[in-house]
Formats: C-alpha cells, sequence, structure tokens
C-alpha cells in the first residue's frame, strides 16, 4: 500500500486546518449556510434530510486494516455505531454532528486519510478494480496510476472549479470490474503490439438522467503521458463544458454535443502544449510511488491444497460460498474472498463498528492486513491462502457476513434513497430489503445465477439502475412512490444502458414484478449456463414486456 | 470597491471608463474588449496605460495582438463557480507569456484566491463584505502542492526529487 512521506502529511494536515477554521466561523455565525455550503461540499459533507452525512475517501478502494479499525472507531465514537459503503468505493457516516468533524477529520488524519474531494464539482476520489493486484488477467496494477492521479487531482489548481463533479475510474485488466465506461474518464492499462504498457483512454460516460458509454478517444497513451493528457482533457472540459445548466454540466454532455472525433481533437490539439510544462512525472517518482505496490511476500503453495479441496467436498455450503465468493488469485495457493455486505433482509453496503473491527482482524490473520472496497458495495479480503479459506468462512458467519451470494440476485446496489437523501424521490433500502427476503432461498439464487439488481431513488442515478441486468428507478408520481424497471444493462467490458421496459409499480408491487422478469428468463433460457444478460440480449424486451403486462 | 494582493489593500490608479467616455490624457484607464479591439491606436496613444476587462471565457486570439501593451487584464467571474477564469489566467501567462497585472473581479470567496494567485493572478477587486483581513491567513493555508502551476511554487514531486539527491530517506516521516 501506498504510505504517505513527510509532504502527503503535510497537505492532509493542512487542510484539516483549514476546514476546522471554516467550521469554526460557521459555528460562529461567520458564515452563512449559504456561504458555507460550497465549501462543506469541497470536504464531502452534506446536510441530507436529518442531519450531516460526511463521506470519507477510500481511494481506489484500498485499505489497511489500521484503517479499518479507525473507521469502526469512528463508527462508534461519531456515528450510530455503522458505517456505509458506497458505489465509489467510499464510506459515509450519517448522523454526524457538525461541530465534531474537526475531530473527526484529525483521526483519519491520523491514518492517512481524508474526505478531501469527495464532493463538490471537482476531480472525485478515483475508482479502480477491487482486485488490483491479485487479478491473473491484469496488465499492470491499476494502484499505482490511481495514487499517481490521486496525488495530481488534489486541490488541483486549476481543475477544482469545473462546470460538474468529475469521476476518473481504472482497470488493469481486460475483465471491467470499475465500470470505467460509465466515468467522465475510463481508464483501462493496456499492452501495445510493440508490448509497451500504456493506457486505453475513455471519456464522457456517466448515468445520472443522460446515461452514456464512454466513447473510446485513445486507444494506447505512453504511461509515462497520462498527467499531461489527463490535463489536458480537463482543461478543454473545463473551458468549454457548459455551465448554464447543471444538468447538461457534465463531461459527457461536452463530448455529446461535439462529438467524440471533435472532442478528441481539441483534446489532442492541447496535449502537445501541455507535455513539456513539466506535469508528468519523473521516471524517479513513478517508480517511488510503484515500490509501495510491489507484491508482498508471498508463500510458495503448491495446487491443489489438500485440505481446502477436502473442505468443499465435506461441506456443501462452503464450497458454494466459494463458487460464489473467492475470485482465483494470482498466486497459486491463494484466493481473494468477497465478503458480502448483502446479507438477506439486511441494508446494501452497511457495517457495524463491531462488524468492522472483526474484518480488520481477518485483514490481520488471513491477508496480509489489507481490505478492499468493491462498486458493487461489499468488501474484499485480497489475499487469503486457500488452506484458511474455510476458517475465513467460519468467522464471517459469526459477524453475519458469509452470504454466499456475490453476483447473485441478492447481491443487490441500492443508493440511499428518501430514507436519507435530501434528492431522493423514494426509498431505495426498503424496496432491497424485500427483494432480498424474496430470493432468499439459497438454491434459487444459484440456480438464477449471475444477475444483477441495482436501484436507485432517483434519475441521478447514484444506484447505478442505468447499468443493471434488472435495473429499478424510484419516482414520485403525485405523491407516491412508483418503480420504473429498466433491462439489459451492464457495467462490465460489454458496457450496455438498461432499456426502460414499460410502466412503473406501486411499492408494493414492484417486488412481484421482479420475480416475474426472472420467472420469465428461467423459462426462456437456452439452458442454465445462459446467463440472465445473455438471454435478455438474445431474445430482447418482447417476453419480458409479454410477462409484466400482458399481450397488447 | 477595493483592490487587494495576497499582501492586504493596495493603492490602485486604476479608472474604469465607459464604451463612450474620452481617455483622460495620460491616466490609467481600463476599458471593455469592444473599445480595445476598435480603438487601440487612440487609446494607447492618449492614455497613460490601458488595461481591459474581459470575460472568463475570452476567446485569447482577441487579446493576443495587445498583450504586449496592456498594463492590467481583469478577468471576470460570472460567479463563484466560474472555474474558467482559473486556466484563462494559465493560459495567459504560461501560454501567451502575459507579464503584467492579471486581476480578478467577480463573486470569488477568500478560500479560491490561493488558487488564483497559482493559476497566475495578482491582484483580486473585491466588494465590501470581502473579508480582507482574513486573506493572510486563507492564502496561507497550504504550505506545499502537488502540482506545478503558474505561480512556480516547488510542487511536491520536485521536492521530493531534491529530498532524495541529498539522500533523504524516501518513507514516511510524521
Amino acid at each position: 500500500m501506498y504510505i504517505y512521506d513527510t509532504f502527503d502529511h503535510t497537505v492532509t494536515r493542512e487542510r484539516v486546518a483549514e476546514f476546522s477554521q471554516q467550521v469554526k466561523r460557521r459555528l460562529a455565525g461567520e458564515l452563512s449556510e449559504d456561504q458555507f455550503r460550497p465549501l462543506r461540499l469541497m470536504n464531502g459533507l452534506y446536510l441530507q434530510l436529518h442531519a450531516y452525512m460526511l463521506r470519507v475517501a477510500i481511494p481506489y478502494g484500498t485499505l489497511s486494516s489500521v484503517q479499518v479499525h479507525k473507521l469502526a472507531d469512528i463508527a462508534r465514537k461519531y456515528d450510530r455505531d455503522y458505517g456505509h459503503f458506497t458505489t465509489r468505493q467510499n464510506i459515509q457516516y450519517n448522523w454526524i454532528k457538525l461541530d465534531q468533524v474537526p475531530d473527526l477529520l484529525a483521526e483519519l488524519a491520523s491514518v492517512e486519510m481524508h474526505a478531501n474531494q469527495t464532493s463538490g464539482n471537482c476531480i472525485r476520489n478515483v475508482t479502480a478494480d477491487q482486485f488490483a493486484g491479485v487479478a491473473g488477467d491484469e496488465v499492470e496494477d491499476p494502484r499505482i496510476v490511481s495514487e499517481i492521479i490521486r496525488q495530481w487531482s488534489t486541490f488541483h489548481p486549476e481543475f477544482s472549479f469545473l462546470p460538474r463533479k468529475f469521476k476518473i475510474a481504472v482497470t488493469g485488466a481486460p475483465k471491467d470490474r470499475a465500470a470505467i465506461q460509465f466515468h467522465d474518464i475510463g481508464i483501462q492499462i493496456v499492452r501495445n503490439s510493440a508490448g509497451e504498457v500504456g493506457y486505453a483512454v475513455y471519456v464522457g460516460g456517466g448515468m445520472g438522467r443522460t446515461p452514456v458509454v464512454a466513447p473510446l478517444i485513445r486507444a494506447f497513451l505512453p504511461k509515462a503521458e497520462i498527467l499531461s493528457y489527463l490535463e489536458a482533457i480537463l482543461r478543454v472540459y473545463n473551458r468549454y463544458g457548459r455551465r448554464d445548466n447543471i444538468y447538461k454540466a457534465r463531461i459527457k454532455i461536452l463530448v455529446r454535443d461535439l462529438g467524440p472525433a471533435e472532442f478528441t481533437r481539441q483534446v489532442e490539439a492541447e496535449w502537445p502544449e501541455i507535455r513539456p510544462s513539466g506535469v508528468n512525472l519523473p521516471a524517479a517518482e513513478e517508480a517511488r510511488i510503484e515500490a509501495f505496490f510491489a507484491p508482498p511476500a508471498y508463500e510458495k503453495i503448491a495446487e491443489p491444497v489438500a485440505s481446502f479441496v477436502e473442505a468443499k467436498a465435506k461441506d456443501r455450503a462452503f464450497a458454494r460460498w466459494v463458487s460464489t465468493n473467492v475470485h482465483p488469485h494470482k498466486i497459486p495457493g491463494y484466493g481473494a474472498v468477497t465478503i458480502s455486505l448483502k446479507p438477506i433482509g439486511g441494508i446494501p453496503g452497511d457495517a457495524s463498528s463491531a462488524q468492522m473491527h472483526a474484518i480488520a482482524d481477518l485483514a490481520d490473520t488471513f491477508s496480509l492486513s489489507e481490505v478492499r472496497v468493491t462498486h458493487v458495495q461489499n468488501l474484499v479480503l485480497p489475499n487469503v491462502k486457500q488452506s484458511e479459506l474455510f476458517a475465513v468462512w467460519q468467522r464471517l458467519g459469526e459477524i453475519g457476513f458469509a452470504d454466499a451470494n456475490i453476483g447473485l440476485v441478492t447481491d443487490i446496489i441500492a443508493c440511499p434513497g428518501l430514507d436519507y437523501c435530501a434528492l431522493a424521490n423514494a426509498r431505495s433500502i426498503p424496496v432491497a430489503q424485500q427483494l432480498s427476503k424474496r430470493f432468499a432461498d439459497l438454491d434459487r439464487q444459484h440456480n438464477i445465477g449471475p444477475l444483477q439488481i441495482k436501484i436507485s431513488g432517483c434519475i441521478n442515478a447514484c444506484g447505478h439502475h442505468h447499468a443493471g441486468h434488472i435495473g429499478i428507478l424510484g419516482v414520485d408520481k403525485a405523491g407516491q412512490e412508483f418503480y420504473q424497471i429498466t433491462l439489459g444493462g451492464a457495467g462490465d467490458e460489454t458496457a450496455s444502458i438498461g432499456q426502460l421496459i414499460g410502466p412503473g409499480f406501486a411499492g408494493e408491487d414492484i417486488v412481484g414484478a421482479v420475480d416475474k422478469v426472472v420467472a420469465t428468463y428461467i423459462a426462456i433460457r437456452s439452458s442454465t449456463s445462459e446467463t440472465f444478460i445473455d438471454a435478455y440480449r438474445r431474445v430482447g424486451a418482447a417476453p419480458f414486456k409479454e410477462s409484466l403486462y400482458g399481450r397488447r | 470597491m477595493a483592490v487587494v494582493d495576497r499582501n492586504g489593500p493596495l493603492k490602485d490608479a486604476w479608472t474604469r471608463i465607459g464604451e463612450d467616455a474620452p481617455a483622460p490624457k495620460g491616466a490609467s484607464v481600463i476599458v471593455s474588449l469592444a473599445r480595445l479591439k476598435n480603438e487601440h491606436n487612440s487609446l494607447f496613444s492618449a492614455a497613460g496605460a490601458v488595461g481591459v476587462e474581459v470575460a472568463s471565457d475570452v476567446d485569447l486570439a482577441d487579446l493576443e495582438p495587445f498583450l504586449a501593451r496592456l498594463g492590467v487584464i481583469v478577468v471576470r467571474m460570472a460567479t463563484m463557480r466560474d472555474g474558467r477564469v482559473f486556466s484563462t489566467g494559465r493560459l495567459l501567462r504560461e501560454r501567451y507569456g502575459y507579464a503584467a497585472d492579471l486581476r480578478a473581479v467577480g463573486d470569488f470567496i477568500p478560500d479560491q484566491v490561493l488558487f488564483l494567485l497559482r493559476c497566475g493572478f495578482t491582484s483580486f477587486e473585491v466588494g465590501e463584505k470581502f473579508p480582507v483581513e482574513s486573506l493572510k491567513q486563507s492564502v496561507a493555508a497550504y504550505s506545499v502542492w502537488y502540482q506545478k502551476a503558474t505561480d512556480r511554487a516547488k510542487s511536491v514531486v520536485e521536492l521530493r526529487g531534491e529530498n532524495s539527491s541529498r539522500g533523504a530517506p524516501k518513507g514516511s516521516s510524521s
């Protein structure tokens, strides 16, 4: 993991001091709420329906066990004993008192964490593949360039007041686990025909009310050039992105209005002007950062691991958990465990302080002290020996996080919705909970196979419904909560936007409607190995429409 | 209205003149871009010094012919969210080589002044409500930066390079 040096500490400490002053001015009445709003937003502090909500950055979803312990302590001390992991690999605390925020930030800083740029019209926390460094299919560890981008984007003098928020995601593998094409900039680490490592750059994707799959604007960018190229993109956007209408201010609208070809031309014209400015990192600095992500000292283990094979044979529940929740590791004898924060009937992404402490302890004992956050709101123990998977599974059972449902129908993404969020039109969490209970039967879940349900409580799409195989969008219809269903979205390397299937359903009918969609899939799939999304892409919307709305 | 720089209030000799008002001989006048384009010959010969006020999204090619002779460029931020001003400042300084006073006017807040300074701005026209007394504190909020910018402050990257060439330890030190 990256470790702060004296400069990183200084920047973080100075930010805490600056924001503490701003809080003091607000509490003393020197700043009105209107004046304080843009200042607090640059620090991830939102005023929600019931209280302040603080969003803490987890850069590229990587945490040490020490940091997880601290996040747990903060949940207990400053919140109601829990935290909420988000689709941007961050953590949110929902019940924060303003006068305690300076102390909270100082505690975060003590473990090299912060809430910088977790909101506001600036470059947000960079997200990346949760299996960075351990996935067998990756070209290079995406955390290296993610950390380079984190530092470059922190308090950027030119790009801190953009037309709108700006999100960057990185995948190091052709299998996209970071939904890069739904980001303002998506970066894929690739190898060119000469064998050199570089970046494919996608620009102008996004969710919200205008969902767009980002077009590729550069197939290969040499590694050393990434920061100058990002500056060129950001400068074109900062100068020419729309500022007259916040719904048209994201870079996706600029790319669409100019057309990807003209947008690319402008970026490529700006880029050579920026390259000599010294923004690209010197090789020594790149090497310094890269060294922090060198592989840990793995043991040499021969596969198959007898005890692991035996445990799977003996215990069907364990074997099933392994099949969904353990991802292959590039090192023989190891696996990457996804801890499901989706217990049946639970709130997606929530963890109590006791659960967080237990997970940090598991990381220390079994996973080289590392934890990751996924954009699907789960946690990962990236480095578990296969011989110890059974013990990990048992301990996860003790804290209620051993559900064998990763990638299945109850592994639901949901935004906070009307239970917390000031922007929401409808509740999301209760819908997720009811769906989870409806599909609780694990045999049925495994029979249904890979299926992603994503729920947003308003058109801002924080629950990624556009990218859900089944997407659910909460809308307000004359004061009543209604839910629209979209089908066929995907957030991976085959990115697509779900299509609205028909009129919405009342709150009491939405679970039944989703059940009908799933039953229709089961009826039409060509075999048990044809997944929901494959079947939908083969047959289209018609049979689903018919089962939901009848023949027309 | 007051004009300040990073150290506090400035004595300001510039006067804005309207579209039709004559330029007083020998005075330091700020005119619109349209007037500058139309009357640059007479303005530069009559006035003591000439400045121009432009919007944050000004086409820099329009300004380019006059840059060497202008004494001040005033860039107006439409609102405090108008971040175009930062790119405009950097481009004027770094690409067009503009060297005289670069002044921001508009609805910015003290906490943005540090960013403006980094992007090449040297003076600030502020309203009565602007807390000039807190400016010194807000521009001193940060001692180090990750990025290089117009102000040529050494970036963290450069400082690290110097440290390692002096053999200082690379790891965490606080």
